[in-house]
């Protein structure tokens, strides 16, 4: 809607091409164009609202969320100094000092509802970032509504998903805009400005450092380009300076930016441009034999010495090396074996091919029209598109979460190349031989378009343009039905793909109706209400903040995954037999243990299916003890099944997700409906943990750690006395099983 | 709805006693006498006949004492007391008084009497609404219940179990005053009553009590001295939830510019019957809910609403819950809600319920500036097995504005502890707004259909404070962006 809104701004009536004339009235249409785009993002993602309910839905918002009301209970300094306590039990955290405040800060009261606002926001800095590369202001207006609903940005910032991103992307975008205004007029003031904005970023987003690459990268290039100028000294010394002691007052960066890989390049291009800017000066004094003497020898020397004193610093300690992360984007395979932590989440995996195209639809093959459009006038802002371009596309197919910082200048870029496709067929005048004056008497609305289309093209430049009507309709009529199909699938895309909680599964009954399962939160309700107020719950690290979050109750591990020690830890008492895993559990005072298991239901994200990276992660810590061969069969399958292997068969994983499910089948009928295999008959038996909680489609299981034993028995003992003591006529039927020690 | 409003008029002229006058007077509640720690009731009265009715039924013990009383001295008495355990004094509300041969005569009035905090036992007082001369008499019916009397035996059942509650009490009704001929009446929910105490029956009958069905005698016994009791107990079947609400704060917030009452009631609930004596199993549970679905988990409630009840909704501290059912129609209106697990003896669900209402059948309009407003103090679920509460908060949230409250409520007097009137802000709120506050304890659904009738004064100038205050702050806010624009900051002249 918003698209056809856009475009209808030069819509042919009578009325209001008279009217068009008027500054004042296209200012009006322009400001009620941005409000009807704003209103499009907003309400486009508030499906999951209307859908659900407001709530957050993903895991990560959950610590958000509780930081927040941390945050507004104990205000601002004792929010900086928190420990928090109750998360990496027994360890704690000090959370005040490695999150990103940006967002809490921001936010501080309104909860859920609030992403969407700032994708408003977003759309209107998308605007003024078009406007910056283009004379075309209908350009900046597609460009606002491709920001306001393309699927690549919506996948972050639908309401619920109260996360640090949604509010990044707007920064983002708004620090680039201010960037290229800096860079435009040399402005100290516009400078000061984007290095506000990038304090901001800094404080809300970890992904702050692509504006800390991408902003000296662009420098750099001009600089090779020859295009040095008292502008780009001014805006960028501005900027660094300002911003890098602005990024420095939040406690989680602190002094990185003169100590890690990531913010060198940043560093080293600020003092490259004193360079550049002392020759220019030398330059202007010195004749050109002298010049270049000193050129060779000043540079050369001065570059090498600088390389030298880096690697110098790097290998002594003084300046991190880049992190696994980083890492990870240059080399996608190096994560999987070096830290399977972050391999395994799946927003770190490479970008399969078929999600740029679901993500950004027709942008996407517009997107290299607009780079190439940059090209004809290649100005100091367009060879920052093209540079951003470049790198955002590279990171954005290494990495799945960073198509978001691909899809601004994708947005940008095509909206360039569709408005420059639109003006230029949709000029109902035909170019009567060189007399832009005649006016074709058949269409009178032709004034408002040629003056829109006129402004792009250079005056003393041959009138080139399109005679036939025939195929100025035809191709204004495709890009219009593209356009339609580009909202269309934005809608499904944002409606099916994106607005689907993940605390809150929903199915269709056989009548239509909608069923929730809400199993997620009736466990973690009960957990709430129904268990010691310090009881420890251990769990893969995935709903650390969940249980955080909604049940209220410490937790070993949570979604801030920074002690991978610990994690692994977590991973080999869920990968291994009873008797190893009992010891880790008291030694951590673990109280509930809690499990997911889709089985029943056929919810294929459980804990089985994660179940080898916890193996992968213990592995990588304790390689004698963990072994991911194990859990395969010879034939290297992973099986859960009768054929499933002893290890797998004695892990307290695989014990605690299907213990006790054959009961719910008639004999011999126990199936997995998630691995789709029929299960043994006979389930397997927990010594040390008791069945606490199961909910009610099995989703989540909780279980209780058993105390120790009231005689000093091992717990295997005491529980095949338990069952031998029920059933006496049992232990003569099958003997040997009671007597198994594990 | 014209019922409504004459009832409200004839009640208004009842409201006098327990008027809260001004708005901002908060006057604390009265149901008190206060007593000289020596003080010793007068044994002035004589208990002809006693009928002493316990409904064990529902999960609170509910009392019926029906009592002939004589006035045994030379002059005309008016206060009857009636003694209670201080441990019975936590627990014990709903007290009603009536006569049983004139249903028209009221004015009988309850208090609790306050003299030593640490005896052990205490009197609520009954002020009949006329002297009794010598020698007369007078049929009188005291009802009252007491909650979290029943507990269950043994504490800790499996799942699938049956569960059975205890519940003491003495075979001769409490009295400080000789008592000719009484007997106990004890009505359970069924004839599965494993133990009762039996004590030695007197006339010819050689044991009591006397069981016929789901109900035990005790008596008829021969004259008793004042303060005589004989301790029994019983434990029988109920293997329904023994739901228990701590506090209930319900929230009534009128809207005049909306033409809207919204309710929203915060529950604390608890199941008090016997815990699980081994953990939860979600198989046991799933197949006892297909064979055999009684059960002392509590999984289901039903709230009957007044009908026009809409936009009905139920969460709990992490969201909304999805198993609720809500139908309104001309008919009716019913939420029924699901918590999220089954509700086991010693586990606890708070949760928060609200609706929306037209105001059109709650509100009047009477003379000039006079509002009346007809609620229902209560609403809470409607349960056949019962329902408790032990602290009762209902707030009626008033427009800005509003004063001069009074109310009138047919809840038992002696149960409301606290009214206060003050104010409130929300949004846009500039004075906040009047916000009448009274607490009641010791509560159960019985009363849930009782009426609660608020009179308040709101003028035409009150009513359009908000848009006036909406209109000038926006206003304001243009000046002060014109007048800025108006600022010229430029350094140079260009």
């Amino acid at each position: 809607m918003a698209v056809a809104t856009a475009t209808d701004s030069s819509s042919p009536m009578q009325t209001l091409a008279d009217f068009g004339k008027s500054k004042s009235l296209r200012t009006l249409l322009r400001v009620l164009i941005l409000c009807f785009i704003a209103g499009a993002a907003v309400s486009s993602r508030l499906f999951s609202v209307i859908r659900f309910e407001s709530i957050i839905h993903e895991f990560d918002p959950w610590f958000n969320f509780r930081a927040t009301k941390y945050l507004i209970a104990n205000g601002f300094y004792d929010f900086w100094d928190w420990f928090d306590d109750r998360t990496w039990h027994p360890l704690g955290r000090v959370t005040g000092g490695t999150l990103y405040p940006g967002l809490m800060v921001t936010s501080e009261t309104f909860a859920s509802c609030w992403p969407p606002a700032f994708s408003g926001l977003t759309a209107f800095a998308a605007y003024l970032l078009t406007n910056e590369m283009t004379t075309n202001t209908s350009a900046g207006l597609l460009a606002a509504a491709f920001m306001g609903i393309t699927p690549g940005y919506i996948s972050r910032s639908v309401a619920g998903s109260y996360d640090n991103e949604a509010i990044a992307i707007f920064l983002l975008v708004f620090t680039f805009y201010l960037w290229i205004r800096a860079l435009k007029l040399g402005s100290v003031l516009w400078g000061a400005l984007c290095a506000l904005f990038y304090g901001y970023m800094v404080a809300s987003w970890g992904g702050y450092a692509f504006i800390t690459c991408l902003v000296p990268l662009h420098a750099f290039v001009l600089i090779c380009m020859g295009r040095y100028s008292t502008r780009l000294y001014v805006s960028y010394t501005t900027w660094y300076a300002l911003g890098t002691l602005a990024s420095m007052q939040i406690p989680f960066v602190g002094f990185l930016p003169v100590r890690t890989s990531e913010h060198m390049p940043a560093l080293g291009i600020f003092g490259f441009l004193q360079l550049v800017a002392f020759i220019y000066y030398i330059r202007s004094s010195l004749s050109g034999a002298q010049f270049k003497a000193f050129l060779f020898v000043g540079l050369g020397a001065v570059f090498g010495l600088a390389l030298l004193a880096l690697v110098a610093m790097t290998s002594a300690g003084y300046i991190a090396p880049w992190s696994g992360r980083f890492y990870s984007l240059w080399d996608t395979g190096y994560a999987k074996i070096h830290i399977p932590i972050i391999a395994s989440v799946s927003e770190h995996q490479p970008t399969a091919w078929p999600a740029f195209f679901f993500d950004l639809n027709l942008l996407i093959w517009l997107f290299p029209a607009g780079v190439y459009l940059c090209f004809q006038d290649l100005k100091d802002e367009h060879v920052f598109v093209v540079v951003y371009a470049l790198f955002g596309s590279y990171f954005a197919g290494v990495m799945v979460r960073l198509m978001l910082t691909l899809t601004p200048i994708v947005c940008v870029a095509a909206a360039m190349a569709a408005s420059q496709l639109l003006s230029t067929f949709l000029s109902v005048k035909s170019p009567v031989a060189k007399d832009p004056e005649q006016e074709d008497a058949t269409d009178v609305s032709s004034k408002k378009i040629k003056q829109n289309a006129g402004s792009l093209r250079s005056t003393n430049s041959p009138y080139v343009g399109v005679y036939s009507f025939m195929s100025k309709g035809l191709v204004s009529g495709i890009m219009t039905i593209y356009l339609l199909l580009f909202v269309l699938h934005c809608t499904w895309v944002t409606s099916n793909a994106y607005s689907s909680p993940s605390v809150v599964l929903a199915s269709r009954m056989p009548d239509g109706s909608q069923h929730i399962i809400d199993d997620y939160r009736e466990a973690y309700q009960w957990l709430r209400q129904n268990t010691k107020e310090d009881a420890k719950i251990m769990s893969w690290w995935d709903y650390g903040y969940q249980i955080g979050g909604m049940a209220d109750r410490p937790t070993l591990v949570d979604n801030n995954t920074w002690n991978n020690t610990h994690i692994a830890t977590v991973g080999k008492a869920m990968s291994s037999s009873e008797e190893v895993s009992y010891p880790i559990m008291r030694q951590h005072e673990v109280d509930y243990v809690l499990v997911v298991f889709g089985g029943l239901l056929g919810y294929s994200g459980d804990d089985i299916n994660k179940f080898l990276w916890m193996v992968r992660i213990a592995e990588g810590i304790w390689p004698d003890e963990v072994s991911e061969r194990k859990f395969f069969t010879p034939r290297g399958e992973y099986r859960v099944d009768g054929e499933a292997t002893e290890t797998m068969k004695n892990s307290l994983m695989y014990k605690m997700s299907y213990y006790n499910y054959h009961t719910l089948f008639p004999p011999g009928q126990a199936q997995d409906r998630v691995r789709g295999v029929r299960l043994p008959d006979t389930g397997p038996v927990l010594n040390t943990l008791d069945e606490a909680f199961t909910s009610e489609n099995w989703i989540i299981r909780i279980y209780k750690v058993k105390d120790l034993d009231n005689v000093g028995r091992d717990h295997a003992a005491a529980a095949s006395f338990d069952r031998g003591h029920k059933k006496k006529k049992a232990i003569k039927k099958r003997g040997p099983r009671t007597l198994r020690v594990d | 709805m014209k019922s409504i409003a004459a009832c409200a008029a004839v009640l208004l002229s009842l409201i006098s006693p327990i008027v809260v006058a001004d708005a901002n007077v908060a006057a604390p509640s009265v149901s008190k006498v206060t007593l000289p720690s020596t003080f010793k009731p007068p044994q002035v009265f004589k208990n002809a006949n006693l009928v002493h009715v316990i409904s064990l039924e529902k999960n609170f013990a509910k009392e019926q004492i029906n009592v002939v009383v004589e006035n045994d001295s030379k002059e005309p008495q008016d206060e009857y007391f009636l003694p209670f355990t201080s441990q019975q004094m936590e627990r014990v509300g709903g007290f009603e008084v009536k006569d049983r041969k004139d249903s028209s005569l009221t004015g009988f009035v309850v208090e609790a009497v306050e003299y030593d905090p640490l005896s052990d036992t205490q009197y609520y007082r009954i002020r009949l609404p006329a002297p009794l001369p010598p020698k007369a008499q007078q049929t009188i019916g005291i009802s009252f219940h007491y909650l979290q009397a029943l507990t269950p035996l043994p504490a800790a059942i499996e799942q699938t179990d049956k569960q059975y509650l205890v519940y003491s009490f003495s075979a001769y009704c409490p009295s400080i005053y000789t008592t000719v001929k009484q007997k106990t009446e004890v009505k359970l929910p069924g004839s599965d009553i494993p133990e009762y105490t039996k004590i030695a029956g007197s006339g010819d009958v050689k044991e009591f009590p006397q069981k016929s069905g789901a109900k035990l005698t005790y008596g008829p016994f021969p004259e008793v001295p004042a303060g005589a009791v004989s301790p029994v107990k019983v434990r029988y079947e109920f293997t329904k939830p023994v739901s228990h609400v701590t506090l209930l704060e319900r929230d009534v917030e009128v809207s005049h510019w909306g033409g809207n009452i919204a309710f929203e009631e915060r529950y604390t609930l608890y199941n008090q019957g016997a815990n699980l004596s081994t953990l939860f199993n979600r198989v046991k549970w799933a197949q006892s809910q297909y064979f055999n679905p009684t059960s002392y988990a509590l999984k289901e409630m039903k709230f009957p609403l007044r009908i026009g009840s809409t936009d009905a909704y139920f969460t709990d501290a992490i969201g909304n819950v999805s198993t609720s059912r809500f139908r309104s129609n001309k008919k009716e209106a019913s939420l029924e809600i699901k918590p999220r697990y089954p509700v086991f003896g010693g586990w606890k669900y708070p949760f928060t319920i609200g609706w929306n209402a037209d105001a059109k059948y709650f509100l009047r309009h009477k003379t000039g500036d006079s509002y009346i407003l007809g609620i229902p103090f209560l609403e809470g679920p409607k349960q056949p097995e019962g329902f408790g509460y032990e602290q009762v908060l209902v707030r009626v949230l008033l427009p800005e504005g509003a004063g001069n409250v009074k109310f009138h409520t047919s809840i038992p007097e002696s149960s409301i502890t606290d009214v206060v009137v003050d104010q409130q802000k929300t949004y846009l709120d500039t004075i906040g707004r009047t916000v009448l506050t009274i607490k009641a304890r010791n509560l159960h659904d019985d009363f849930r259909d009782r009426d609660l009738i608020v009179s308040y004064d709101y003028s035409l100038a009150a009513s359009l404070r908000k848009p006036l205050v909406i209109f000038g702050s926006m206003m304001s806010l243009f000046v002060g962006t014109w007048l800025l624009s108006k600022v010229d900051v430029k350094l140079s002249s260009k």
